[in-house]
């Protein structure tokens, strides 16, 4: 397979190495740069575990996404969520809230997330909704994890959070 | 001081954080050094065929392939990933007629995705390429999909063990007439006024944890075999994987890793014997597996399916005079849980309701689908669909109140359970059914939704159930725990007690810490198993219960040997001591006190005086242990309200409104249970809605995918209204009763009649997709 040399921004830092061009970018995090924080569920795209934020905007299933796309990109995965052992309230709101079981959707969820939040700071429970579809959770019903968007959209209102990832969205 | 109490409280699960923040390891994010990558390759082309002829040969030229295994360059011995063979006496397992029917790589394709044979790389990139070079010749066999094709007198046998492709009946032995129950049900039967008669259709459900099966496997040099793996069984696993690999269990070190769902589908071993068995052929290299979705779907263990006849008779005035139930269930191509479910699925029938007498008769037969097994429920959901609903039939026939119907005629305290012999020890279902009716609005909406015309047709479904907490007597109910106290006065509790993220090893530490009167951030939890004795595994709901069971002993042995130190230091009666607040205290003077740290502490750190020859304490480090073997099973009971609206045009289902009333004893974490039942009514949902497994003529399976298999999602989820009733359990640890395996039982037969009533149709088959919708309004 045809190699290229790129460099990937993960969670602020640079990382550069020689990807194969048929990488997808799950399997680079994943595998070459060993970040296993992002999770397989499908690998097409079915269940959106493996679902991270570009530009601290855009959801994308890492699974559908060749590593020489994200070129140039800002990825965020839940890895970069926290910073100085301070958890973003997203990932607050899910430990709180009781929205995390087995935990394995939990990475896709939050950056999920993160994306909804990114697009509608104020979403309504029919907007969280839709905004989570995609994502699949075995575990909760989704009961929980819909209560936790909308705490963490209120905590971010109230707080002035700063924005996912600090990225420059 | 510590005045908190943890018991009844929402506390966050312990893992929460580390899953939020991505660092929790499950068996896939493992990476160690040397580690090459194992693929099973399996037979997708065929059901049911012989390899004639198997060519590793090119495979094995693949630059970076180490190695490539056929049948023959593995074990030759013969397993039953079930683990029904630990849980029962010898005598009652062939009684059963458990049969041990798998191979680790197979020469007999008894359904799509059985495995031929291991690949063994240095990444998985070649070796998914090798896989692809594997030239397997077969002879295809007749695809039988269900019980009646597999026994018919001409079909080929599976196994000569098993005549006919029956994997399983209740043995005659045990049950004269292969049916248990009581009373003369044709008797009975005759005397009714009215009979009700119906074959019920259940489907192929599948667990769908997100975690795929994975696992990491190094036979390392000091010939220890290592296995890393998120089973729900880590006890289980390990002595039948060190009997497989003729190895004393000393030298099986599993590990058991973060768990990413499992609903009964790690109940066992899944592909750990193909695992193991490639790492023992690359001795000192580990060998991570990761199957694909589509992998995980055609190989691993799903609901039972099967069709359920059931005939119910009453008197005018509601009396279930008798019942006649038979559960034919197809187990797949293994044996693995064919005794296990078709023997329980009865259990939950004849447990529910005051029948004047009652037959069930359970099988299981072959097929060429992927084997059948536990799935969460084990048996209560199928059982669900078809009893409730032929008990909504006579209510509307004889235009009885479903809810008063079920109020009058379920099982409660002191009636025999669902283990006939051994009565119920509680029972708060009556107030379960008052307190859903009130919250779904039961009498009104019942009545206002009557005879509908329009083309959206609502209407209102109830539903109850009883479950078990743990399966004590009918299997081995064992859990052993181990605390250690530290020097410091905080406390290591050990134990093998699985955690599937349902949040088990949380509540037995708010148990651990409101019983010894500590915080709980200062209670570790330590799941190793080397280092924690036995517990028979997650299954049965019965975490919780039996742990829990075994926490409090262990904790109380920590406190009477705090006591009998302290006792022997303060010169007081042990009967005049109390641990309150950390410390241990005399009752008669609270002066005469000694904390739990200095006793902790002076047992560790115990100097002898030279010049007296006296201690500064007891000596000894304090460690309380218990060998925990509970005395009863606590069943909860529970019922479902569910409001549905059906579009006629379309044959689309919308549930609106669930309300799960669980009769859960005392609830350890509210928070928890709570999400046991909403997670369970998902899963539940699906069944009676949308999910199956389907396959074609041929035995190929047509949805093993997300897309293809369609599960619920957030905008289709209703909103669910949860109520716990408190009415603690006379026998149970703290009152408590279980929830897990109640999850996904009642809101399938509340949904089902909710459909009933809103169209006055009962729809027998499960799930009741749109197209059958369409096809009962228009016949």
């Amino acid at each position: 397979m045809k190699t290229k040399m790129i460099t990937l921004c993960v969670n602020g830092k640079d990382h550069r190495f020689e990807a194969p061009v048929n990488r997808t970018l799950l399997q680079a995090l994943r595998d070459d740069l060993k970040l296993t924080d992002t999770k397989y569920g499908c690998g097409t795209g079915e269940c959106g575990g493996c679902t991270v934020l570009m530009d601290g905007k855009d959801n994308v299933c890492s699974c559908l996404t060749l590593a020489v796309e994200a070129e140039g990109r800002h990825i965020t995965t839940v890895g970069g969520m926290t910073r100085e052992g301070e958890l973003h309230p997203i990932q607050i709101a899910f430990i709180e809230l009781g929205a995390i079981q087995c935990g394995y959707c939990t990475p896709g969820m939050i950056m999920k997330t993160a994306g909804i939040l990114a697009d509608n700071p104020n979403p309504t429970e029919e907007e969280i909704r839709k905004g989570l579809d995609g994502n699949i959770c075995r575990c909760t019903g989704y009961e929980k994890i819909v209560l936790a968007v909308r705490r963490a959209s209120e905590m971010m209102d109230t707080a002035q959070t700063r924005k996912v990832g600090g990225m420059s969205a | 001081m510590n005045t908190q109490t943890y018991v009844g409280k929402s506390v966050p699960k312990l893992d929460a954080r580390e899953k939020a923040t991505g660092q929790a390891i499950y068996a896939a994010d493992l990476n160690l050094p040397g580690m090459l990558y194992g693929k099973i390759v399996r037979c997708l082309d065929f059901a049911h065929a012989k390899v004639l002829k198997l060519d590793l040969s090119e495979a094995a030229k693949v630059p970076g392939v180490v190695k490539v295994l056929g049948p023959k360059d593995v074990t030759q011995k013969r397993y039953n990933s079930g683990v029904l063979d630990l849980m029962v006496p010898e005598a009652l397992g062939e009684m059963l007629g458990d049969i041990e029917d798998q191979h680790i790589f197979t020469d007999y394709v008894r359904h799509q995705g059985d495995a031929i044979c291991g690949i063994i790389a240095e990444s998985e990139e070649i070796a998914e390429i090798a896989a692809q070079k594997v030239k397997v010749f077969y002879e295809a066999l007749p695809a039988y999909l269900t019980a009646e094709e597999s026994s018919h007198p001409d079909a080929i046998q599976f196994d000569a063990r098993k005549p006919g492709n029956r994997a399983f009946q209740l043995p005659e032995q045990m049950f004269p007439g292969n049916g248990y129950g009581w009373g003369d049900v044709d008797a009975e039967m005759a005397k009714a006024d009215m009979v009700f008669e119906e074959t019920f259709t259940l489907p192929k459900v599948k667990q769908c944890q997100m975690e795929t099966h994975s696992y990491v496997a190094l036979l390392d040099q000091s010939g220890r075999l290592n296995c890393w793996t998120s089973t729900q069984m880590p006890k289980c696993v390990q002595p039948k994987l060190a009997r497989l690999f003729d190895l004393p269990i000393s030298r099986v070190n599993l590990v058991q890793t973060t768990i990413g769902g499992g609903f009964g589908v790690r109940l066992g071993m899944v592909c750990e014997p193909e695992t193991c068995a490639m790492a023992m052929a690359v001795p000192g290299r580990p060998v991570k597996v990761q199957l694909t979705r589509e992998e995980d779907w055609l190989a691993s263990e799903s609901r039972h399916p099967g069709k359920y006849w059931m005939k119910l008779g009453v008197k005018m005035d509601g009396t279930p005079v008798a019942l006649d139930a038979r559960f034919m269930a197809s187990t797949g191509a293994y044996f693995t849980h064919a005794s296990g479910v078709p023997f329980t699925t009865g259990s939950w029938l004849t447990g529910m309701y005051k029948y004047g007498a009652v037959r069930y008769k359970g099988e299981a037969y072959f097929t060429n689908q992927a084997p059948s097994g536990a799935f969460r429920g084990y048996g209560n959901p199928q059982t669900n669909f078809a009893l409730e609903q032929i008990v909504d039939r006579a209510c509307n026939a004889l235009n009885i109140d479903p809810v008063e119907w079920r109020k009058k005629w379920h099982k409660g305290a002191g009636d025999d359970g669902w283990c006939i012999g051994v009565p119920y020890s509680s029972c708060a279902l009556d107030e379960c059914l008052d307190r859903g009716a009130k919250a779904i609005g039961w009498k009104e909406k019942r009545a206002k939704y009557a005879n509908q015309t329009g083309v959206m047709r609502r209407g209102v479904g109830v539903s109850v159930m009883n479950h078990t907490s743990g399966a004590m007597p009918m299997l081995l109910e064992h859990t052993t725990c181990t605390i250690k106290m530290n020097e410091d006065g905080s406390a290591v509790l050990t134990l093998s007690c699985s955690d599937l993220g349902q949040g088990s090893h949380t509540v037995l530490k708010q148990i651990a810490a409101d019983t010894l009167g500590m915080p709980m951030d200062e209670i570790h939890i330590l799941n190793n198993m080397d280092a924690a004795g036995f517990d028979i595994g997650s299954h049965a709901s019965r975490t919780t219960y039996v742990g829990g069971g075994a926490v409090i002993k262990a904790c109380e042995d920590v406190k009477r040997q705090l006591i009998e130190r302290a006792s022997i230091r303060l010169g007081v009666d042990k009967e005049d001591l109390e641990l309150k607040d950390r410390q241990v205290i005399a009752r008669s003077d609270a002066s005469k006190k000694l904390s739990v740290k200095e006793i902790c502490h002076s047992g560790v750190y115990n100097f002898t005086n030279p010049a007296n020859g006296e201690t500064n304490g007891v000596p000894g480090q304090i460690q309380g242990y218990a060998s925990h073997f509970p005395a009863h099973n606590s069943p909860p009971f529970g019922a479902c309200f569910a409001e549905v609206e059906v579009d006629t045009e379309t044959g689309e289902v919308k549930v609106l409104e669930l309300v799960i009333a669980h009769d859960i004893g005392r609830a350890i974490n509210p928070m928890a249970v709570q999400g046991q039942l909403e997670g369970g009514a998902h899963q539940a949902l699906g069944m009676v809605l949308t999910e199956e497994t389907r396959y074609n003529d041929m035995g190929l399976c047509r949805n093993n995918s997300f897309t293809d298999y369609k599960m619920l999602g957030p905008v289709d989820m209703p909103r669910i209204t949860t109520i716990l009733v408190e009415q603690p359990d006379p026998i149970a640890p703290m009152g408590l009763k279980s929830v897990g395996e109640a999850g996904p039982v009642n809101p399938v037969g509340a949904t089902a009649n909710a459909i009933s009533h809103a169209l006055g149709i009962m729809f027998t088959e499960a799930p009741i997709t749109p197209e059958r919708v369409l096809k009962a309004l228009n016949p």
